[in-house]
């Protein structure tokens, strides 16, 4: 893929998502399908994210550096950074709309939307390209422990990927 | 808003701010935002609201508010919104670049300092038994990510059947057929301006991405 390709990919997730891993399904339309990248890169990407500094949506950096190295880095940070610096200049015109029913409905919309849309993609990345049947019941049980420790809240990201690690160290080897 | 204040509105529901934030200040003050909020959006948003809101009390804890619940509109990355929109709002726009490239510039750089790490050692059979771990936990907490953000966008009362049925049919769209996800979005868009009309998108739970 070339650098412009790139930009183009992530730019298009960043713009046309609500918050950042929402753009995940997008990404993975346009980097895993065509073999930019691996669904285990995609994998690696999230958990890399999740260990470092800024937000969860900066995952993509990880993922540009698998897609095209530091330049591949640089150019998806760049690319979405771009799309939420929107609402610095929609925040007054938003603000007056924000009581808006149809407006509400929209964001709604798309909200579930990609909601739905990353739902389905995590159930990917647990699976890969497996039956579910296939895939260890120990691995489906921390998916489904982290899943209601996210919703629930209140331990940090960090020791729940590092809870993982132990478990993973001592099941699957 | 500018970044330059008058004095009448330096003073804002009780807090004091001069009438545009020194640049240096602000870089600074998103500089440890950007490369000590180890985890994620919970401890990036937890850090803004201590350097900006408790540390240099530069906004009120209800602008800080206001502004996070208008930036979980925005496009992509919620949290960069918030940077610029804070970063102009104190400093106009050069505010708004010094904050966006302070925060990101350490937090990119941390993240592709830990990925060109990681490509180094990822063949170690250690780290492939750490990922066997690690990756369904990724996992769950990115599907707990997205109950989470479809849980705030729900209405209440009996509307609220119509929304999960939607997201029902939205996850079994990206499960069972190979629509694509801009039209998933477009179908979004017209099913919630017609059918999903209504009360606002709740700003509570997880600050996410």
């Amino acid at each position: 893929m070339d650098p412009v390709g790139l930009f183009t990919a992530f730019l298009k997730a960043s713009a046309f998502s609500v918050g950042g891993l929402s753009g995940l399904p997008l990404l993975r339309e346009q980097l895993v399908v065509p073999g930019f990248v691996s669904e285990q890169q995609v994998v690696e990407s999230l958990t890399i994210g999740r260990l470092s500094t800024g937000p969860n949506g900066l995952y993509v950096v990880s993922l540009g550096y698998f897609a095209y190295g530091w330049a591949g880095a640089g150019i998806a940070i760049l690319a979405a950074t771009l799309p939420p610096l929107l609402m610095v200049p929609a925040a007054a015109v938003i603000r007056r709309q924000l009581l808006s029913p149809w407006v509400a409905g929209m964001v709604r919309g798309v909200t579930l939307s990609t909601s739905g849309l990353l739902l389905a993609t995590a159930y990917t990345l647990l699976v890969r390209d497996a039956a579910i049947a296939s895939v260890p019941v120990w691995q489906i049980a921390l998916a489904l422990v982290a899943a209601a420790v996210t919703i629930r809240g209140g331990i940090h990201p960090a020791l729940l990927i590092a809870g993982g690690a132990v478990v993973g160290v001592a099941l699957g080897r | 808003m500018t970044g330059k204040r008058s004095s009448r509105s330096s003073r804002v529901r009780g807090v004091e701010r001069p009438p545009s934030v020194p640049l240096t200040a602000l870089a600074r003050a998103w500089a440890i935002i950007g490369s000590q909020s180890v985890g994620g959006g919970a401890s990036t948003l937890f850090l803004m609201r201590r350097e900006l809101v408790e540390r240099y009390r530069w906004l009120s804890a209800r602008e800080f508010l206001e502004d996070y619940a208008l930036c979980k509109l925005s496009p992509g990355i919620n949290l960069i919104a918030l940077t610029g929109l804070v970063g102009n709002k104190l400093a106009g726009p050069r505010g708004l670049v010094v904050s966006v490239a302070a925060m990101l510039l350490p937090a990119g750089a941390i993240t592709a300092l830990m990925t060109a790490g990681y490509t180094t050692v990822r063949d170690e059979p250690l780290v492939a038994a750490v990922l066997s771990g690690a990756g369904p936990v990724t996992a769950g907490m990115t599907a707990g990510v997205a109950f989470t953000f479809a849980r705030q966008a729900m209405r209440r009362g009996w509307r609220a059947g119509a929304d999960w049925g939607y997201l029902a049919l939205a996850v079994a769209a990206g499960l069972f057929t190979g629509v694509s996800t801009l039209a998933l979005i477009a179908v979004g868009l017209a099913v919630g301006a017609l059918f999903l009309r209504g009360e606002t998108t709740r700003a509570s739970g997880d600050p996410g991405t």
